[in-house]
């Protein structure tokens, strides 16, 4: 539960800069989505029902801060924490490299979700130029910041469970 | 009683990807209830947005003091630019200024050259000048136009302000004048207030000077030298130089009178040749 908190607010925090600092930054138009390394770093490290569920709200989220309709961020971030949470089980995962290559995998299958449900649900003039600019660039820098990330994760787990045992 | 069991562990067993799927499905829910637009009250984005609130307006607060920095930083930066952009600016146009003027300059020499040409009969060519002198032992310089435009030697070479010299050599594009401060020049002249004559020429050690001039007429500083007309040279009438200096020696039949010639040939640009026909002025 206090893991489960912990990344919540890390979510929270990670959504914040989202909306916040990294439109200061010159990335363009693409917002990197920090919370989609998070929910990969969840599906890697913590393969657990309240993990999922943590992918879900997150996405949720995003959703309530900045889409038009809610459930499409929760979708993907679902699916994404459920690909790669199959995945793995088979691939040795642990090298920055590799989580780079993960974390652009999942960026790519949170784009097919993202795309899946628009076109069901929406309908809008040039999405399909839009949507691969969007998916390319996004996944182009989840899987760089995917290292860095991955291990300030992982630097706040062990400090977390450290002061966690001293209380 | 078995299949309970059985479950259980089944559902034990894949928990997360069957928690996965119910997440998925309440997603598609949400999705299709917001599309139709029945998600009105939801609790879940209410508590979101009460714990995320004064997180965002605090992060945005701080997102605004740096994009004021970044404004501050982007407007210094553009005076930066905008201050080079203007300082290139004024280069170009002082360089077109001095174009402009420089143009401007011609245009009055050229108009001058007209006025002039139209007061003189005969030809006149109009020729600029190439070179001057490359010694100091003679005073020249090289005009653009030679005889396949109509120069000849012994030409008179003028301009508004005066006499330049005399064309002593011609070929086809270019043509040498022998300028009235070389010593090996010689203008008949008048003293325009007395009427007194002498030869204007060049020396090599006092300058312009005016020789031949009785010791009995009445030359005195600042008096205008004009051209007699009766060389068959140059057009009766046009300055020559002013009066510098006068001396009477005891001795000899003529003064020394130094002058000031009327033209400096080394700021001469453009010039007219006059044909020896030319030998009075209409006026």
């Amino acid at each position: 539960m206090r893991l489960f908190l912990l990344y919540f607010f890390i979510g929270i925090f990670l959504i914040l800069l989202q909306s916040t600092f990294l439109h200061l930054l010159p990335f363009g138009p693409v917002v990197p989505d920090l919370v989609l390394v998070l929910c990969v770093y969840l599906g890697l490290h913590h393969p657990t029902t309240g993990a999922a569920m943590g992918s879900f709200v997150l996405g949720y989220a995003v959703d309530v801060v900045s889409s038009r309709m809610l459930g499409f961020n929760a979708f993907a971030m679902t699916l994404v924490f459920l690909s790669v949470y199959f995945s793995s089980r088979t691939i040795w995962l642990h090298h920055p490299v590799v989580s780079s290559l993960i974390v652009l995998f999942a960026a790519l299958v949170k784009g097919l979700a993202m795309v899946l449900v628009w076109v069901i649900f929406l309908r809008s003039e040039g999405f399909w130029m839009g949507a691969g600019r969007y998916i390319i660039g996004e996944a182009v820098w989840a899987a760089a910041l995917a290292p860095l990330l991955f291990s300030l994760f992982r630097r706040c787990e062990n400090y977390f469970k450290k002061f966690g045992a001293v209380v | 009683m078995t299949i309970e069991p059985a479950m259980l562990a089944f559902l034990r067993r894949n928990q997360v990807p069957l928690s996965c799927c119910f997440c998925l499905v309440l997603s598609i829910y949400i999705i299709s209830a917001s599309a139709r637009g029945q998600l009105k009250n939801e609790p879940l984005g209410a508590v979101l947005m009460w714990i995320m609130r004064p997180l965002q307006i605090a992060a945005q607060g701080t997102v605004s003091w740096i994009g004021g920095l970044q404004d501050h930083y982007d407007t210094l930066a553009g005076f930066r630019s905008e201050n080079e952009r203007l300082r290139k600016r004024v280069q170009t146009l002082e360089i077109e200024r001095q174009k402009l003027l420089e143009a401007q300059a011609t245009n009055s020499s050229l108009k001058q050259l007209l006025d002039l040409r139209s007061h003189l009969s005969g030809t006149a060519i109009t020729a600029s000048i190439i070179a001057n002198s490359a010694t100091s032992w003679f005073q020249s310089c090289q005009l653009n136009k030679g005889s396949a435009d109509g120069v000849r030697k012994g030409m008179a070479v003028v301009t508004p302000l005066g006499v330049v010299g005399q064309v002593v050599a011609v070929t086809p594009r270019t043509a040498k004048v022998l300028l009235l401060t070389d010593p090996n020049s010689g203008i008949d002249v008048l003293v325009q207030r007395t009427r007194a004559r002498g030869i204007v020429s060049g020396s090599l050690e006092n300058g312009t000077v005016l020789k031949y001039v009785k010791r009995s007429e009445d030359v005195q500083e600042g008096d205008r030298l004009i051209t007699s007309g009766t060389d068959g040279v140059f057009p009766k009438g046009m300055m020559v130089g002013a009066v510098t200096k006068v001396l009477k020696q005891h001795i000899g039949l003529f003064q020394f009178i130094e002058v000031l010639p009327a033209v400096q040939a080394a700021r001469v640009e453009d010039v007219l040749v006059v044909s020896a026909a030319n030998s009075t002025e209409k006026n």
